[in-house]
């Protein structure tokens, strides 16, 4: 591994939280609890892996984090702002400036230029864009050539570092990643995570990606581990084969 | 299939009632248009059938023709020896002679209000009157009146009051008595004045005669065999006919005129389905796009193309079925409402229980049906062509547009500009401008793809300026060029409608009050309120201007019908001694002066279209007869604006040739230095007992010549705002159908941060979008075609185009914030997916 710092090295604040938490989705017989009791903790700077079998909560966890989705019970805590207190439009106005998003299907506006998508989230909320910082993210992610191109004229890792570069231009607390892998090629998924775990190490980014990949996993600080909606364990420094082996044991406890 | 068919529409409830509503709103107005009229013409029918007498067979004067243009012909009265002459023929029981005609009732001044013609009737006994006395008695002497019992308490009239009935002479009556008629509804709502037959025939100016002789035949003789023997005995220029005929020829006259009216409101309704058909091919071409996989399943599980296409119609019948269903059911009501805005419009319309003929329920259903199974034919051929392979495709988006269609599209187009170009510069009939119409709707379904992108562009500037929701609104329109396009022709056209209609009828509005103040240079202009199709003053009315002292002289016009080549034309009639001190007649050829000997002229446009000129002679036949009448003057376009008639002739003719005894207008010259306002007002106290005479200065009379048009044109928009109704149902259906295509989108801005108000604003935008391209597009194409048609009416005189901006940009205003309207249900399916949907959903 060639992180350049350990998690322990930094300061334990808490980026985001979730304790006890439960969500449970339809009602009577058709009811699924996609969390049961659920507890994790982000610490500030950390790059956390989510993986768990499908079903296993693990979407449903990161929606919650990020306050997209309501729970039934329990605590999610963004810094020191509890989530679960906020109605649905505070924590609209709270995404928009505390949290990024890059989703697998990179959900850009076609409409749209690059430029104008990374901007989206500020114009949105009505804030001037920092143009140092927008320029320094651009310049990281390699695509300040690409800036004019609609995103039907970018190669699909462009069109991820686009979605990235939006996720962070706002300098959100936590930048959520749901599979953000799953629809580029093995060269560019690694070039990616590469990318995602400088942010985090070099800008200090609290960094959440949920996964199934085994290797994508491998890249972030810690991995936790879901089954049927609680987080049961977790590996630090992870590597592609611990998280196999860890895998592999829990579909067998699974059973 | 079918049950498939079914389910789908269930299951896709919100998609379909959209268009549903579309066709209901089309089939109201059928179904309203023809219970209206088949109760309207049943309630003429029993009105006239009812008012027949009871005697067997009638004995006028014969007419030529019976009804021309809707109106019905007077009878010249029948002489008193012809009563004797049918007494002493064998086989008549009884015989009286009867006098009819139209007396307006007065109390206190006022007159008492009438459905249909007033009426001033000569007092018989059953069979031959449909009377009884309800109070006092009968009307026996010169100065007794007896009313019908609901005129009476309309007007609040007791026996012993004193009314004033007003006809071709004015009386002072005294009521003597109250009769009920014997005939339910024969009179219900019309005024009724009942007198003796020698008062009759005083008020109606019909000296000894008769307006007609009613006989009954005695024991013993059949009505028929009675005919053919008062035939005989009468002789020639009498007609002889059953008395039920008579009733016939009445409530024809009345028929007549509701089959105009019938025609102009299923045009309107017809305008109304096209759209609506438009609305439902256009959500059935998206609800196949979005169904691509669906539809492909479908295919991979076996389903043939024929089978996948029977859904689709399966679907769109079962639209066409409901839709047609519910509209033929509210058209019932909406009949109701028709008839409440004819008569706010002018219309005379008789009030009665609705009558629902199931033949007009069926062919309304029928023609609802028929047009949403039309409207799906093209969907449902695309439909089949869905491969069993598109299942595992996401659907790719559709080509703008193909070579064929920008070639037929750009071909039509160029085609429809030449055509109005042609038009406009007079060198065709407006016909063409109606082909150009139709090559410009093709032009636009063809290129509208091509050309939706870039005008939204242009229009949504102004909103994309007021921030990121109004931007990216239109920026999404931009980018579904084909739905942007298809949304925008519907409402464009309806826009379209109203913009030509405004524009025309604005334009034709000032071309007639420019005339007629240029032709027409008499002081004051006295006319009949009530909008008689020939006029309707009283000639009292003349001879009492005429004698006051502040009058220098005074000239009236009458209007009348004939016939050439089987077809009513009006003419009007003017004393040529007198008519140019009030009215500028210009001649092109020939002389005013010789209308004296009984010639007639006609319109410059008119000699040119038959190529008359003075010397020829024109076969005219008027009630009393055909004649070969010549030609003895072409007078100046000008005047049509004024008399709206292409043919007029002398006064002293019209006498001879009709019975009928009213004028249309009454030019009044004052004499010098006499103040205008005294003088009208003098002459308003001449006519003070003439309540439907209007005295109007030049602008007053100017006013009322467009008066009609402007009734007209409300109607017409009243109309048209359904159609535009409907195209902006279309704008919610689109939208709302687009919501589902552009969930994963939408998901991305709300989990960005984009807040409930500004998707629901930034989807409202994209419809206020929509709207502004139609309006401003509706707009172009109502103008360009408003301008050729105007060149093309004013023939020989070209006529200045006159635009109403401020109504138009009231519609361009309206319109737009119409769309917002319109997008507001597919913005509150927007903001109600919910989140988390939104994101999974790939």
């Amino acid at each position: 591994m060639t992180t350049t710092a350990t998690p322990a090295a930094r300061p334990r604040t808490l980026a985001a939280s979730v304790r006890q938490v439960t969500k449970t989705y339809g009602e009577g017989d058709t009811a699924v609890r996609a969390l049961d009791r659920a507890s994790l903790e982000i610490p500030t700077g950390q790059f956390t892996a989510v993986m768990g079998p499908s079903g296993s909560g693990k979407s449903t966890l990161m929606h919650v984090l990020a306050g997209l989705d309501d729970v039934d019970s329990g605590q999610v805590l963004l810094g020191e702002t509890d989530l679960t207190r906020l109605s649905e439009k505070e924590r609209t106005l709270l995404r928009r400036t505390r949290i990024g998003f890059v989703f697998q299907s990179f959900n850009l506006i076609p409409a749209l230029t690059a430029a104008e998508n990374i901007r989206l989230p500020l114009t949105l909320a009505g804030r001037r864009p920092d143009r140092a910082w927008e320029d320094r993210v651009v310049d990281m992610l390699g695509i300040a050539d690409r800036l004019t191109h609609r995103p039907s004229e970018l190669s699909g890792g462009q069109q991820q570092r686009v979605a990235v570069a939006r996720a962070l231009v706002t300098r959100p607390d936590v930048i959520f990643a749901d599979e953000p892998t799953g629809n580029l090629d093995t060269q560019h998924g690694q070039a990616l995570l590469e990318f995602l775990r400088h942010t985090s190490a070099d800008l200090g980014q609290t960094i959440v990606m949920v996964t199934h990949d085994p290797t994508a996993a491998s890249y972030a600080d810690r991995v936790v581990f879901l089954v049927d909606g609680r987080v049961v364990d977790e590996l630090t420094e992870p590597t592609a084969s611990a998280v196999l082996t860890t895998m592999a044991g829990l579909a067998g406890k699974e059973d | 299939m079918w049950r498939l068919a079914i389910k789908q529409v269930v299951a896709h409830r919100f998609r379909f009632v959209l268009t549903t509503l579309a066709v209901v709103i089309g089939v109201t107005f059928v179904s309203g248009t023809l219970v209206l009229t088949d109760t309207s013409q049943q309630l003429f029918d029993e009105k006239f059938s009812s008012r027949s007498s009871g005697s067997d067979v009638t004995v006028r004067t014969e007419v030529a023709f019976d009804e021309a243009m809707g109106v019905e012909v007077e009878h010249a009265p029948v002489p008193e020896s012809l009563l004797d002459t049918v007494r002493d023929t064998a086989g008549v029981d009884e015989a009286v002679g009867v006098a009819t005609g139209k007396g307006v009732l007065l109390v206190d001044g006022d007159a008492v209000e009438s459905t249909g013609m007033p009426l001033v009737l000569s007092w018989t006994d059953e069979p031959f009157g449909r009377f009884e006395i309800s109070a006092g008695h009968e009307p026996r002497a010169a100065g007794e009146v007896v009313l019908e019992q609901d005129t009476a308490r309309r007007a609040g009239v007791e026996v012993g009051d004193t009314v004033t009935v007003q006809s071709d002479r004015v009386r002072e009556l005294e009521v003597v008595g109250l009769a009920e008629s014997t005939r339910q509804a024969a009179y219900e709502g019309a005024s009724v004045a009942l007198v003796d037959i020698d008062a009759a025939q005083e008020l109606l100016r019909l000296g000894d005669g008769y307006s007609e002789i009613r006989v009954t035949a005695d024991d013993g003789t059949t009505a028929t065999a009675l005919e053919d023997r008062l035939r005989d005995a009468v002789g020639k220029g009498y007609s002889v006919a059953s008395s039920k005929d008579v009733a016939r020829a009445s409530s024809d006259a009345a028929r007549t005129q509701l089959g105009y009216l019938q025609g102009a409101l299923l045009a309107l309704a017809a305008a109304a389905l096209l759209i609506g058909g438009y609305l439902i091919a256009n959500t059935f071409t998206i609800v196949v796009a979005q169904r691509t996989r669906e539809l492909a399943l479908l295919r991979a599980a076996g389903a043939t193309a024929r089978q996948v296409k029977r859904l689709l119609r399966g679907e769109a019948l079962v639209v066409g079925v409901v839709g047609s269903a519910v509209g033929t059911v509210l058209g019932i009501g909406a009949a109701a409402a028709l008839r409440g805005a004819l008569e706010a419009a002018g219309a005379d319309l008789p009030s009665g229980p609705a009558v629902i003929r199931p033949g007009s329920m069926l062919l309304a259903f029928a023609i609802g049906v028929t047009v949403t199974a039309l409207a799906a034919v093209a969907p449902s051929r695309r439909a089949g062509r869905v491969s069993p392979l598109q299942a595992m495709r996401s659907a790719a988006a559709g080509r703008v547009a193909g070579r064929r269609r920008r070639v037929v599209g750009t071909v039509a187009g160029v085609a429809s500009v030449a055509a109005l170009v042609v038009v406009g510069a007079g060198g065709a009939s407006v016909a063409l401008a109606a082909v150009a119409g139709v090559l410009a709707v093709v032009a636009l379904a063809a290129l509208g793809p091509v050309l939706a992108g870039p005008l939204t562009r242009i229009v949504g500037r102004p909103l994309a300026a007021l921030g990121v929701p109004g931007r990216l609104a239109g920026e999404f329109a931009a980018k579904a060029p084909r739905r942007t396009a298809a949304t925008v022709l519907a409402l464009s056209l309806s826009i379209g409608l109203i913009a030509f209609t405004t524009v025309l009828s604005a334009s034709l509005r000032s071309e007639i009050s420019d005339r007629y103040q240029e032709v027409v240079h008499a002081d004051l202009v006295v006319e009949s309120s009530g909008m008689e199709m020939l006029g309707g003053l009283s000639p009292a009315v003349y001879d009492r201007v005429a004698a006051l002292p502040e009058v220098e002289s005074a000239t009236r016009m009458r209007l009348g019908h004939f016939k050439t080549d089987g077809t009513g034309t009006a003419l009007a009639a003017v004393d040529p001694a007198t008519v140019e001190s009030a009215v500028t007649v210009e001649m092109r050829s020939g002389s005013l002066a010789d209308l004296d000997r009984g010639g007639v002229m006609v319109s410059e446009s008119t000699a040119k279209a038959d190529g008359l000129e003075p010397g020829d002679t024109i076969a005219m036949t008027f009630p009393r007869g055909t004649r070969r009448v010549p030609v003895v003057g072409v007078y100046d376009d000008d005047l049509v604006a004024v008399t709206q008639v292409n043919y007029v002739i002398g006064l002293r003719a019209y006498e001879r040739l009709y019975a009928e005894d009213v004028d249309a207008d009454v030019f009044v010259t004052l004499a010098p230095g006499t103040d205008a306002e005294a003088a009208q007002a003098a002459v308003e106290r001449a006519l003070a007992d003439f309540p439907n005479a209007d005295v109007r200065d030049q602008a007053g009379a100017t006013e009322g010549r467009t008066a009609l048009l402007d009734q007209i044109l409300g109607l017409v928009t009243a109309a048209l705002l359904l159609t535009v109704l409907i195209a902006l149902l279309g704008v919610t259906n689109t939208l709302a159908l687009s919501i589902v295509e552009r969930t994963q989108e939408i998901g991305l801005l709300r989990s960005i941060g984009m807040t409930d108000r500004q998707l629901r604003w930034m989807i409202r935008s994209e419809a206020a979008i929509q709207a502004a391209v139609a309006v401003v597009l509706g707009s172009v194409l109502g103008l360009g075609f408003a301008a050729a048609t105007v060149r093309a009416l004013g023939g020989t005189h070209p006529v200045p185009v006159v635009v109403p901006w401020g109504g138009l940009v009231t519609v361009l205003v309206l319109g737009t914030i119409a769309g917002l309207v319109a997008g507001m249900l597919p913005a509150r399916r927007a903001a109600r997916l919910r989140l988390m949907d939104a994101i999974t959903t790939a």
